[in-house]
């Protein structure tokens, strides 16, 4: 479970969050909706540790993240998936190499590293695609290649952003059953996303957020 | 640590290598020329101290006889010598003899000597050696006292003075070493610090990514200070091989200093070896570890 007490951020003068209070169950679907500039991002990196809040606190599974040493912080990493929006690809790797990073730092053996990234890239429909470079692949397929190196060490939690920006709407539905699957295995799936028709499309609960505020939580 | 995860972040250092060749090489042949240096010190020590305690096993006097002395004074000299039980003169260098080796020695520079007063003011000199188990530290004062007694006797050097000036040379050359080594092994860290700082800049969208996935600070660190442990290992290797190859060029022909054949050149003992090899390895990883404790704050 996933609880933000009173959590508000600032950047110099500009609010990102203000006092925003939520309880994300395990294992479920949620996305977070709202205009650019809404905060979306921003509550997604600081679940993820990468910022720290301004005030108020972010519990995960019981863990402070205020609290956290930076060790501990790295394994708790490990444990969250995150699919940046620019993905965050490694130019000089190949794609096999770009998922298998993810379960390397983790320390895991060769043998499963190449197992399950074969796995993984298969059900994203990437499995021709091993060997080539990113600047080779077109934005979907290094869009898919990111989701692939999110979710290929079988995350806690999984957190997006704006995963199906660059998709169209057959592979868009495509990666959301993948997602959705991750989740059927008890993973909590937060997507940022403001692509109305895929809200219209998936019925799972929406978080609104408006001016770094929630809106609307229903 | 597991087998399989030091396998992996070695073959991460041998890539980092792989990739920054250069930078690499630049900064291994910096390290090098380093500990060449202290090398080729250390060299000069080990020898200096080998001959200085060759001659603590002998006993020796010089004696320089005043250029205008004559051939009188040079034979009372020898008669003293002759009379002096446990002592032998093993050599007599005249002052013509003295004059032609100092031109030897001073090569395009020779000229000066012309401009000497003539006669050569240079002084004959008579070498003496004692039997050790005769002579002890009275019966030198007692003969250079003898010596100098004689008119035309300008100076006599006993070994035991020769020992004195040369182990105040040691202590000198030991002081400066300590000065020396420390000096350049903090040029040797700046260099591994600044080398691992490049390649730390290079891949630091990897550092960045990897911490992302959940990477630890060691996990990332680590191929840093393997990278800094080879460049030890190789410039250490290099260096005492170079340091070696000049050793066998020194000694295998005969060092003359000032036209008069010097003792054996002898190499560096295997423990000081050790030692700067050990040195460089050391430099090497503390160096990365600098560097990376400065830079990682992902």
């Amino acid at each position: 479970m996933i609880q933000l007490f009173r959590l508000s951020k600032s950047f110099g003068a500009c609010v990102a969050l203000k006092d925003v209070n939520l309880t994300l169950n395990t294992g479920e679907f949620i996305f977070l909706t709202g205009p650019s500039g809404a905060g979306k991002t921003t509550l997604l990196r600081l679940i993820f540790g990468s910022e720290k809040p301004t005030s108020g606190g972010i519990l995960i599974h019981g863990i402070n993240l205020s609290r956290i040493s930076r060790s501990n912080l790295d394994l708790l990493r490990r444990k969250i998936g995150f699919v940046f929006q620019d993905f965050k690809l490694l130019p000089g790797k190949t794609v096999f190499e770009n998922v298998a990073l993810a379960l390397e730092v983790c320390g895991e053996r060769p043998g499963v590293i190449r197992k399950k990234t074969h796995q993984t890239l298969r059900s994203l429909g990437l499995a021709d695609k091993e060997s080539m470079f990113p600047l080779e692949l077109s934005g979907g397929e290094q869009q898919r290649v990111a989701i692939a190196r999110a979710i290929v060490k079988d995350p806690l939690i999984l957190l997006a952003d704006e995963p199906t920006g660059n998709l169209d709407w057959d592979l868009t539905l495509e990666i959301m059953h993948v997602l959705r699957k991750i989740q059927a295995k008890g993973t909590t799936v937060i997507i940022a996303t403001h692509n109305r028709e895929l809200l219209e499309e998936m019925g799972h609960r929406r978080i609104r957020l408006d001016r770094g505020a929630v809106l609307d939580d229903p | 640590m597991k087998i399989y995860l030091i396998v992996y972040l070695f073959r991460q250092a041998m890539a980092g290598l792989r990739a920054n060749r250069m930078v690499q090489l630049i900064g291994i042949g910096t390290m090098t020329v380093s500990l060449l240096i202290f090398g080729f010190f250390l060299l000069l020590f080990v020898n200096l101290n080998t001959w200085v305690r060759g001659w603590g096993d002998s006993l020796f006097a010089s004696v320089y006889i005043r250029s205008d002395a004559g051939e009188p004074v040079k034979q009372q000299v020898e008669g003293f010598i002759a009379s002096f039980e446990g002592a032998e003169c093993v050599r007599t260098v005249s002052s013509e003899e003295a004059m032609q080796i100092l031109r030897r020695a001073l090569g395009d520079q020779k000229e000066i000597l012309d401009d000497l007063p003539d006669p050569n003011p240079l002084p004959t000199a008579l070498d003496v050696i004692f039997k050790a188990t005769e002579v002890d530290g009275d019966d030198l004062l007692e003969f250079k006292r003898g010596v100098e007694a004689v008119p035309g006797v300008d100076e006599v050097v006993l070994s035991e003075d020769w020992r004195g000036r040369a182990h105040a040379l040691l202590d000198v050359l030991r002081i400066g070493g300590t000065v020396l080594g420390g000096l350049l092994a903090v040029g040797v860290l700046f260099i591994v610090v600044n080398t691992i700082k490049l390649t730390i800049y290079s891949r630091r969208e990897e550092i960045e990514i990897s911490k992302l996935v959940g990477a630890t600070d060691w996990f990332v660190k680590t191929p840093f200070l393997l990278e800094g442990l080879v460049q030890g290992v190789l410039s250490g290797a290099a260096s005492l091989g170079i340091l070696y190859l000049s050793y066998l060029l020194l000694s295998a022909r005969e060092i003359r200093w000032m036209d008069i054949p010097v003792l054996e050149v002898v190499f560096v003992p295997p423990h000081l070896l050790l030692a700067l090899f050990a040195g460089s390895m050391l430099l090497g990883v503390f160096g990365s570890l600098i560097a990376v404790s400065r830079f990682f704050d992902v």
